[in-house]
């Protein structure tokens, strides 16, 4: 470590801080080493992708090739499970709740785990996608080195983001999906501060790809004529595309919880759900893998099949893809998701051709192209990011009109019946979602030790009404915690305006005694627990303040006057820039 | 500059948990050697005032009002003084002659207007508080734009004959006790303080006999300790 910060200082003479104290420069250079080794991560994983499926690839044409898709499940759930110890999973939502809870703290093993893992599920045929696992890799490789050179939580999520852009960028070679992805899903959050360093990082990320792979768009096309016909078609097509992003979401929600009833051990599971993978792949082999082949097919305008052959193609990569990922297979839901899309516009092509022959005039490689970005967009609830990336994986420029209009309408209707997307879903069921400058994000940071008022006099539960008068005038509070003597533990709490009609009367002052006029049952709060169970706590019972007890122990107050000083604060601190 | 964590969050106004985690999130320009704070105070405060969190350098730092006691009882009699054989027939000639006898109200312009409002607050209502005593004061605190305004004192006055002060007892009254005092708070302090030794059997049995300085500083520092600790 020693020899990291010393780097670190060498590094801050060199680039100066700014006025109030930031480290932009700094991060610049940090968001091009974190570009460039996510890159070099996400180039690994193609290599190693390759590798797999070939050795894969000699058994396909064996009777028993269905049974591979389940071995390459189960090793890969027991290299998580058993070797990594780590959760199954996409990868996306843990680094987003890693971000939004623990400033981008990520381990070091999962700058590789899930690299490993998803080849060999998807190297093997099952139905997933290369990005969201080393989108897991990349990010963890920022978030350690942040960790190496001790960097805030600010800058090490900065970093975080860094690491997803580099490696979006490199896997796609598409630097601005990468930017665009990494700001509108993963950090949440449009200020310079992050979009400078990950932008640096975009950029390296993809030319360290490009050095090493060559620039190549993965599905490149023919010429589309676009006219208006397309654009207003698009939006037709935009519905269909988010009927099936709330069929994947509910199916694979559906899938993960029936698998969760099979009371059989992790890789069991798995290799059950890579195996009916296997026997469909057996009748059609277009739903195995990361599928970019079917999608080259479809956008070149090659693919053959009439519409209810399309039909049934998309119905069964999606009944893949939740079979592969809900019962434990790793990968992510890109790749699949770009491959049902193109599905569902060659499917809504053909449905309109051969209901109006020669309605559209457009090839259905345009649509096949505008049904990725549909689904895309409505999957991760996230148009800017379906936009950028279609426009930069197939080149096609001259589709943006349509484009935009297919990734707004789907995300919007798939947020109509699904609020919360893909990614976020588990987060939000967990209270988990905290998107910066929001209320919940600025509940979350505050804790109950921070809002603790300690100038509270507790009183001993035997203390005569007499006595304690003598306690309220010299104290400013109304509210006086009443402890018992002997054991020292929380008995009861009394409020001022409770006791008001027993105050003036001299004739209790000698003979009642606090015990007997204390609220015992008040609901107290724990030191460690969240504020904001403390908030709804106060609010449903229409208090202001609580006590706060810990180990059966009075240790001070909260209340919502301090809570809104702080509150204050701390919201004016987070959101301005 | 360095401070300690609790020292940078009383300049803060803040608790020093918050201030850690700042810290920690880098949304503060400080930076943590162990237990020591660094900073750079003009960033600090630039900080500070951009995102509206209010910062005091630590040697600016003045310590709170409401922190400071106000003085005794003995101690604004000092400060006032003890006067004997006050002359006068009425209840203005005698605070005329009072007035003019206390030494720490310096200059005519402030004399003047302190017997002005001694005498307004007379002439809406008496303060003779029985047992042959009277605590004069004005309403509201003396201030004089050139001058000043006086500090917080009592002055006790023995009158050389005792006057018809139209008290509550209807007795006439033989002792003044003049307070004057900057804020409402300490005058509140100070009258409190003279009505609950004017309550004891033993003061009032005390003034009656015009007693010394020494023996009347000595009984009101008695009153003041025990006052002082809450056990009166």
């Amino acid at each position: 470590m020693a020899f990291f910060s010393r780097i670190k200082q060498w590094l801050g003479r060199i680039f100066p801080q700014g006025p109030a104290g930031e480290d932009r420069l700094l991060l610049i250079l940090f968001g091009a080493v974190v570009g460039i080794c996510s890159g070099l991560a996400a180039v690994a994983l193609n290599t190693s992708l390759h590798g797999m499926e070939s050795f894969f690839g000699q058994y396909r044409y064996n009777w028993w090739s269905f049974l591979l898709p389940g071995i390459g499940a189960a090793l890969s759930s027991i290299f998580l499970e058993k070797i990594i110890r780590e959760g199954a999973g996409h990868g996306v939502p843990e680094v987003i709740y890693s971000v939004s809870r623990h400033g981008g703290l990520l381990r070091m093993r999962s700058t590789f785990s899930r690299l490993v893992s998803s080849s060999l599920t998807i190297g093997s045929g099952g139905s997933a996608g290369p990005e969201a696992p080393v989108v897991m890799s990349g990010s963890a490789i920022g978030a350690n080195i942040a960790k190496a050179f001790s960097l805030n939580e600010r800058h090490r999520i900065a970093l975080v983001g860094c690491g997803s852009a580099g490696a979006v960028a490199g896997i796609f070679n598409a630097p601005i999906a990468g930017l665009v992805f990494t700001i509108e899903v993963i950090v949440g959050e449009w200020t310079a501060l992050h979009i400078v360093p990950v932008a640096v990082a975009s950029v390296s990320g993809a030319q360290i790809s490009r050095i090493l792979q060559g620039n190549q768009i993965p599905f490149t096309h023919l010429h589309f004529d676009v006219d208006v016909i397309t654009t207003v078609a698009a939006a037709g097509l935009a519905v269909v595309t988010a009927g099936a992003c709330i069929l994947l979401t509910r199916m694979m929600r559906t899938s993960h919880q029936l698998a969760g009833k099979v009371p059989v051990p992790l890789w069991t599971r798995a290799a059950m759900g890579g195996m009916a993978v296997g026997i469909i792949g057996l009748f059609l082999p277009q739903v195995l893998g990361e599928g970019y082949h079917v999608i080259r097919e479809m956008v070149e305008g090659s693919f053959g099949g009439g519409f209810s052959m399309v039909l049934i193609l998309m119905l069964a990569k999606i009944l893949a893809t939740s079979l592969t990922l809900g019962w434990g297979g790793s990968g992510g839901i890109f790749a699949p998701c770009l491959v049902i899309g193109s599905f569902a516009g060659l499917m809504f092509h053909r449905g309109v051709d051969a209901v109006l022959p020669g309605f559209l005039s457009v090839n259905e490689g345009a649509f096949a192209l505008l049904g990725m970005a549909g689904m895309i967009s409505g999957m991760l609830q996230a148009p800017l990011t379906g936009i950028f990336l279609i426009v930069e994986v197939t080149g096609g420029y001259e589709t943006i009109l349509p484009l935009i209009l297919v990734s707004v309408i789907s995300s919007t209707v798939s947020h109509a019946f699904e609020p919360s997307s893909f990614y976020f879903r588990d987060l939000v069921e967990k209270g988990h979602y905290l998107r910066p400058r929001t209320d919940a994000k600025v509940l979350a940071d505050l804790r109950v030790s921070e809002v603790l008022e300690k100038d509270c006099a507790s009183v001993p539960k035997n203390m005569l009404l007499g006595d304690f008068l003598k306690v309220v005038q010299q104290s400013r509070r109304n509210y006086f915690p009443v402890i018992d003597e002997n054991t020292g533990e929380f008995a009861g709490m009394i409020h001022l305006d409770d006791i008001r009609p027993y105050l003036f009367d001299n004739l209790l002052h000698d003979t009642v005694f606090l015990e007997q006029i204390m609220a015992a049952d008040t609901e107290t709060v724990d030191i460690d627990d969240e504020l904001s169970d403390a908030l709804d706590w106060m609010d449903a019972s229409g208090a202001y303040s609580m006590p706060v007890v810990s180990n059966r122990r009075f240790v001070g107050m909260v209340s919502k006057a301090t809570l809104l000083d702080r509150y204050r604060k701390e919201l004016m601190l987070q959101t301005t820039e | 500059m360095q401070l300690s964590l609790e020292e940078l969050a009383g300049c803060l106004d803040t608790h020093p948990d918050i201030v850690l985690r700042w810290i920690r999130q880098g949304r503060i320009p400080v930076k943590r050697r162990q237990d020591i704070c660094v900073f750079n105070p003009e960033v600090l405060e630039k900080w500070a005032a951009v995102n509206h969190v209010s910062f005091t350098p630590p040697e600016k730092k003045t310590r709170p009002l409401l922190e400071e006691k106000p003085s005794g009882l003995a101690r604004a009699i000092e400060k006032g003084g003890i006067y004997y054989d006050i002359p006068g027939e009425t209840v203005s000639d005698v605070l005329r002659s009072a007035v003019e006898r206390m030494e720490s109200v310096a200059g005519r312009r402030l004399k003047d207007l302190l017997l002005e409002k001694l005498l307004d607050r007379e002439n809406m209502m008496s303060t003779g508080i029985g047992s042959g005593a009277a605590v004069p004061h004005p309403r509201s605190p003396v201030r004089h734009e050139a001058d000043g305004q006086p500090e917080e004192q009592m002055a006790v006055c023995f009158l050389s004959s005792p006057v018809d002060w139209q008290a509550v007892d209807n007795k006439p009254v033989f002792v003044l006790f003049i307070i004057v005092a900057p804020t409402a708070r300490e005058h509140l302090h100070l009258l409190s303080r003279i009505s609950y030794c004017m309550r004891d059997n033993a003061f009032r049995d005390l003034i009656a006999g015009r007693p010394d300085p020494e023996d009347l500083f000595a009984a009101v520092s008695g009153y003041d300790s025990r006052l002082d600790a809450g056990t009166a």
